[in-house]
């Protein structure tokens, strides 16, 4: 991953507000994409996700506020430096693999036989060579979608926008789909991506912008995002931890949810100011003959973080 | 507009492909040529020959009626004689024998039988016959009499002999002729006195005489032929003896029956010394009617085409893909350019049928150059190119819009449904306008820019007033871009709704609000 803070933004956000009759789908949203990243745009179902997507791409208006893609006021204007794969994925049921995304190719501006030969050649790098002459009804939903993504990367744009990219597809299809995100980030492309499933996220981000209800709820780095829940210990032990409680930079003592039930020794999560010492905690419990059979420290996960920002909207939105 | 173009190129392409394509590009020329070629060929081959018997116990009608009858069959051999002389003849335009025998005067037909009749025909026709022209194969007769059989009389009670020819009439026996069993078809039965039977106007019925006239007895009441020329073989015959009898010379009768006043058509609007009505200025009148019926099955075909598409589209969500390539303005232009070639492509291959089939298919070979002679003298061709271009791009802009607010072809249906209903006037007058070109419904109809496109192109050959014309023209030009303009703001908003179809309330809403939106 490459970010370059010093490069011009590839997208900005700028006061976006869209209106669908009284609906505020948008409020006062504002991002910066730069260039060479990976950008996450995390939200429940009806955030505003989508509609902020078409509205970069100029298929929406904005109500108010100020949008710019590669420098541009219409993603229109940069269309051939753009691929763009939509959340529910559709093809020309009669059109031949190549054909369609060498139709895609010609859309953003590609001349006829190079984007053939483009197609032909993607078709091969991405194992789907012997289906290039079948129409796309004859393919399985797996390679269909893989020739939507092919259709959206075939004139090799500076900028990727995938509508929940790994929806609908087989962990096997999964793993496709984040090969082909890390080989556009090997070559410097800017790829923005929504999506609700978290593992995705914490491992191809740069940044992550989390918007719940059409409003930005944090906008940053997976680290920062992490920063917003206090650190936490694990305890395993069999003694009366209770004066954990009162130890120095503890500022919360819980039991443990229970792990898959190997494990019978009680558990007790512990959370830590920011400037706590864990070494500390772990000599107090020796000092208190608290016999500890497990110490661990608990990183958070955006899971955690984003149930925690966007509450019991995320839950109903099954964050995984 | 390089996007629309390639947009265009797809849709064309794509549609091209497709097997109801090829079904309508072959459908309209099979028809055609099947609804040319069925009737000759039933006539020629499959007409069956009705065999008939004849009961004349007056023994006056039955040379008559069966000398009514050979002359039809004479008329038949004659018209294939000249069939057969148009195609075998080295130079059928410099034939003196086809000038003299292809005109409707019944006079042809007896010189023909004074000349000769078929025999004298072939030995004339021989010698500017094209070498290997086939033999002339004579036309089966369609009416054969047939004995009476031997088990029954030809005298005596008509009741008796009717009871006697029942199994026969009825199918259960078979007449024998020339060694082959025949099916009786019908049976003539004359009374000995039928006189008492004619009816004269003004003359009240003789009571003392039988009022039976002749029978006619047939299980097959559909084909009423022979009944129907027997009568006026009869007719004549009762006539002659009814002029006889008032001491009239028959002969003389018939002559001054068959005097005939010219009357001659003329249409004003032809050039001074050639206002002459001939067939071809009739076809001329009615030509558009049948253009007006290409135009409706081009545009109702497209149209549905279309609405298929834009469905498609839309439910499987490929429209957003293009719409974050391509304007909603050039995805539309692209759709209608696209489409509309196809429905061109369609047309052109259907005019081309229609003249390769009229020239070529035997039996419309002299309507072929008349209707390329329309094409060439009249507006109508290019009246037509610009009417179905005006008259499609107003029912596509309606039915993308429609097409748009659609997620399945079910919920579009509902809607073609008054789209149809609009598209049935102009078949409905189709026929009337030609008869009344120029008057107040022609006229009013014209003004509507919904069927402006049917009803003037009905009209083109009637020469409408140039305000109309002009006026119609224009109207529907602004009509067109209204419809494509409304159509394009309900596109754009409409493509990317899910959910059920707006209600009216709605759709004036995406309508009246910016296009920011």
């Amino acid at each position: 991953m490459n970010p370059n803070s010093n490069s011009e933004p590839v997208i900005v956000l700028e006061n976006v507000d869209k209106y669908f009759g009284e609906f505020h789908a948008v409020q006062k949203l504002n991002l910066r994409v730069l260039p060479g990243t990976v950008y996450g745009f995390l939200g429940p179902n009806g955030a505003g996700k989508t509609t902020t997507l078409r509205m970069i791409l100029d298929i929406f208006k904005p109500t108010s506020g100020r949008i710019s893609i590669l420098g541009h006021s219409s993603a229109l204007k940069v269309r051939h430096r753009i691929g763009y794969l939509p959340e529910e994925k559709g093809l020309y049921k009669k059109m031949k693999a190549w054909s369609i995304i060498a139709y895609f190719g010609m859309l953003k501006g590609m001349p006829r036989n190079q984007a053939r030969q483009r197609a032909y050649e993607l078709l091969e790098r991405y194992g789907l060579k012997d289906f290039s002459e079948k129409t796309t009804e004859a393919l399985s939903k797996g390679m269909g979608q893989k020739v939507q993504i092919l259709a959206a990367i075939v004139h090799d744009p500076d900028l990727v926008i995938l509508d929940e990219p790994f929806s609908g597809l087989d962990p096997v299809n999964q793993e496709v789909m984040e090969g082909i995100i890390s080989d556009l980030v090997s070559r410097k492309k800017t790829v923005l991506f929504s999506t609700h499933i978290m593992q995705h996220a914490e491992r191809l981000c740069d940044r992550l912008l989390l918007i719940a209800r059409g409003r930005a709820l944090f906008d940053g780095t997976l680290p920062e995002a992490r920063k917003l829940l206090p650190r936490r210990l694990l305890l395993e032990t069999v003694d009366d931890a209770s004066a954990v409680a009162s130890m120095p930079g503890v500022i919360s003592f819980q039991a443990a949810e229970k792990d898959d039930g190997s494990n019978q020794v009680p558990r007790w999560e512990i959370g830590l100011r920011e400037d706590a010492d864990s070494q500390r905690i772990l000599e107090e419990c020796l000092v208190r003959n608290i016999r500890l059979q497990g110490f661990h420290q608990l990183n958070p996960t955006l899971h955690e973080v984003f149930v925690r920002l966007v509450g019991s909207e995320a839950k109903k939105a099954g964050f995984r | 507009m390089k996007y629309a173009w390639i947009i265009a190129c797809r849709e064309f392409t794509e549609n091209a492909r497709t097997k109801g394509f090829w079904i309508g590009l072959f459908l309209f020329p099979a028809i055609l040529f099947l609804s040319i070629q069925v009737p000759v060929f039933l006539q020629k081959k499959a007409m069956p020959t009705r065999h008939f018997l004849m009961v004349d116990q007056s023994e006056s009608l039955a040379p008559v009626i069966s000398a009514h009858l050979d002359n039809l069959h004479q008329k038949r051999v004659l018209q294939e004689l000249i069939e057969h002389a148009r195609s075998g003849l080295m130079d059928p335009g410099r034939s003196e024998l086809l000038r003299t025998f292809s005109n409707t005067d019944p006079r042809a037909l007896e010189l023909f039988r004074t000349q000769g009749g078929k025999t004298a025909f072939l030995e004339k026709l021989k010698p500017g016959l094209k070498p290997g022209t086939p033999e002339f194969v004579e036309p089966k007769p369609i009416f054969q009499m047939m004995s009476l059989p031997s088990d029954v009389p030809s005298q005596g009670d008509l009741a008796v002999i009717s009871e006697k020819l029942r199994p026969y009439l009825k199918g259960d026996k078979k007449l024998n002729h020339q060694g082959q069993k025949r099916d009786l078809h019908a049976a003539i039965l004359v009374p000995k006195n039928y006189s008492g039977a004619v009816l004269r106007p003004g003359a009240a019925m003789d009571p003392g005489q039988p009022q039976s006239g002749i029978e006619y007895w047939s299980k097959n009441l559909a084909d009423t032929k022979l009944r129907e020329e027997m009568e006026k073989a009869v007719n004549a015959e009762i006539r002659r003896t009814e002029y006889l009898a008032r001491g009239m010379d028959s002969a003389q009768v018939l002559k001054i029956e068959q005097t005939r006043l010219l009357v001659t058509s003329l249409n004003p609007s032809k050039q001074q010394g050639d206002e002459k009505v001939n067939s071809g200025d009739v076809m001329k009148q009615w030509a558009p009617t049948a253009m007006v019926y290409v135009l409706w099955i081009a545009v109702f075909s497209i149209i549905q085409m279309l609405l298929n598409n834009t469905v498609e589209e839309k439910s499987n969500r490929i429209v957003e893909v293009l719409l974050s390539s391509v304007t909603p303005n050039e995805l539309m232009l692209g759709k209608l350019l696209g489409i509309g070639a196809v429905g061109l492509t369609m047309i052109g291959s259907w005019i081309v049928a229609l003249f390769a089939i009229l020239s070529w298919v035997p039996g419309a070979g002299q309507i072929g150059p008349r209707i390329l002679d329309i094409a060439r003298t009249s507006p109508l061709l290019p009246a037509f190119v610009i009417y179905f271009f005006l008259g499609y791009f107003m029912y596509a802009a309606l039915i993308l819009a429609l097409g748009s607010l659609c997620n399945t072809i079910k919920d579009a249906q509902n809607y073609m449904g008054v789209i149809l209903m609009i598209l049935m006037v102009p078949i409905f007058t189709m026929t009337f306008i030609p008869r009344d070109p120029n008057g107040a419904v022609a006229s009013f109809l014209s003004w509507i820019p919904l069927w402006t496109p049917f009803i003037m192109l009905n009209r083109i050959n009637a020469d409408p007033p140039l305000f109309d014309l002009v006026g119609t023209m224009i109207l529907l030009l602004l009509s067109v871009a209204g419809f494509l303009w409304l159509s394009a703001r309900v596109f754009r908003h409409g493509v990317l709704r899910t959910g059920q179809p707006p209600r009216i309330m709605e759709l004036f809403r995406l309508l009246t609000k910016s296009s920011k939106g």
